[in-house]
């Protein structure tokens, strides 16, 4: 029989230096899930990407038992790499961050699409862009 | 301490770009996006509803910065909410005591193997005749008995603990193995954690359980886990890092062995401890090893064999494994060399 599923929540941390602080504390005390047990699985799972922002989707059950898989890195972390901006621009219907090709956006949506709700490539492209353009970085030709 | 949680709402489309605004100025960089998705649904059934806008929060301390970094954020969305419909940024102040207990009020009685039961401190329960029962208040540490790494421990240590069996807890963490062990009969039982809040929870609930005779709760580790830090310092058992960090930990003198050793550790450590592990097994004495993820498993398989450990079991939940080896006998092993 399926465990009743009773919330998911989706946490962006750095690989292996999960805490009980916060994020991990609140998010995950308030669903009933014990921290600790949390913490020493998600370091465990995410020690070989140590230094990455690893974001992973905890499924909590009716019986307080969760699962946790990791997700593939942000998609605002892979642009940042793809564009060589150091950050997103602060001010992005202003001022712009950087740029990448076509290429570039449709290798970021491929990684990406295994936990995208998009239903095709062209779908995954189109929030990705949406994304680029909303931290400023701009897509070319 | 008391922190400020930061939500704010946004369509599919923007939760990325809003999470890295939230990640650039929150604490440790991190974020929580709790997506839109029909309660009620089933597990693999469940779908997001991606229609709706998803919630994204992040936290900040409270102190002499957090309104500056708050209204710097609030900049920064504003930007967005000209290309996205992004909703108002809102505040509220959270104490530690909100969520350290808050999970408490879902955690109930569990029957754990074929006898043990673990009761919550705070809750009441009846026992049948032939139950095991161990009162637990986790707090901040692991072992709730909840996680699959512990109920395998719990279901071998109920097939493999004798009465009078000299017995280690390695990691010990809510004390809950070190008292199964007890409860089993097994005595005297050592408990050790490198973490000093475990071990104070630890020798909390072993007094709460009144196995304090049998149970000693210390806080350590054996040989080469004495020289690997704190579990969350984020370079815990770093092989470079072993020799620089803190040699101020204490470490117990372990002069002793053991007929039945449990460790709920994870992979890495089950191998950097090892060889202390062997020569700290009794021959023929059991040792019972878990939080093993599937993928490293192999690792820990040729570590063992390694220092002469012989597997006799194997056991899987999920993802987790849990062995149990042997060392061999004095005699075997001079034969086989």
């Amino acid at each position: 029989m399926a465990k009743k599923l009773v919330a998911i929540v989706k946490l962006q941390l750095p690989a292996g230096k999960a805490t009980p602080a916060p994020p991990v504390g609140p998010a995950l005390g308030q669903h009933g899930i014990n921290i600790m047990g949390f913490v020493k699985e998600y370091n465990e799972k995410s020690s070989s990407q140590a230094g990455s922002i690893v974001p992973v989707e905890i499924s909590i059950f009716s019986d307080r038992s969760f699962s946790v898989k990791l997700l593939t890195p942000p998609a605002a972390d892979l642009l940042r790499k793809a564009s060589g901006a150091a950050k997103g621009s602060g001010t992005p219907n202003r001022t712009s961050a950087g740029q990448i090709t076509r290429e570039q956006l449709r290798q970021i949506a491929q990684q990406k699409m295994p936990d995208m709700n998009a239903l095709d490539i062209e779908g995954a492209e189109k929030v990705i862009s949406g994304t680029a353009r909303s931290m400023g970085i701009k897509i070319v030709d | 301490m008391t922190w400020l949680e930061l939500s704010v709402s946004a369509d599919n489309e923007a939760v990325e770009a809003v999470s890295e605004v939230l990640a650039r100025f929150g604490y440790n960089g991190g974020v929580v996006v709790e997506p839109a998705w029909t309660p009620g649904d089933e597990g693999p059934e469940f779908r997001y509803d991606p229609a709706r806008p998803a919630t994204l929060r992040t936290y900040l301390p409270l102190d002499a910065q957090s309104e500056e970094l708050r209204q710097r954020i609030e900049q920064a969305l504003w930007h967005l909410g000209q290309m996205r419909p992004i909703g108002p940024l809102q505040v509220r102040a959270l104490e530690e005591e909100d969520w350290a207990n808050a999970w408490k009020q879902h955690y109930s009685v569990l029957r754990v193997g074929q006898r043990i039961v673990i009761v919550p401190s705070w809750l009441e329960h009846t026992a049948a005749p032939d139950d095991i029962v161990l009162h637990l208040d986790p707090g901040m540490a692991f072992g709730t008995g909840l996680h699959p790494t512990t109920r395998l421990c719990l279901a071998l240590l109920e097939r493999h603990a004798r009465p009078g069996q000299r017995a280690l807890d390695l990691g010990t963490g809510s004390g809950i193995l070190a008292i199964a062990l007890a409860k089993l009969g097994a005595h005297p039982v050592v408990a050790l954690d490198n973490d000093p809040v475990a071990t104070q929870v630890a020798a909390e609930n072993v007094r709460l359980n009144h196995v304090a005779t049998s149970v000693n709760v210390a806080t350590g580790s054996l040989g080469a886990g004495a020289r690997m830090g704190h579990w969350l310092s984020g370079n815990f058992g770093d092989e470079d890092t072993q020799a620089a960090t803190d040699p101020s930990l204490p470490s117990p003198a372990v002069t002793t062995t053991f007929d039945l050793i449990a460790a709920n550790l994870i992979a890495r450590v089950l191998c950097i401890l090892a060889a202390d592990l062997a020569t700290t097994l009794a021959p023929g004495g059991i040792l019972i090893s878990s939080g093993i993820i599937d993928s490293r498993e192999p690792e820990v398989h040729t570590a063992f064999e390694a220092v002469g450990l012989q597997q006799l079991a194997r056991y899987q939940e999920g993802e987790w494994v849990a062995l149990v080896h042997t060392r061999k006998e004095e005699n075997e092993q001079q034969n086989s060399s």
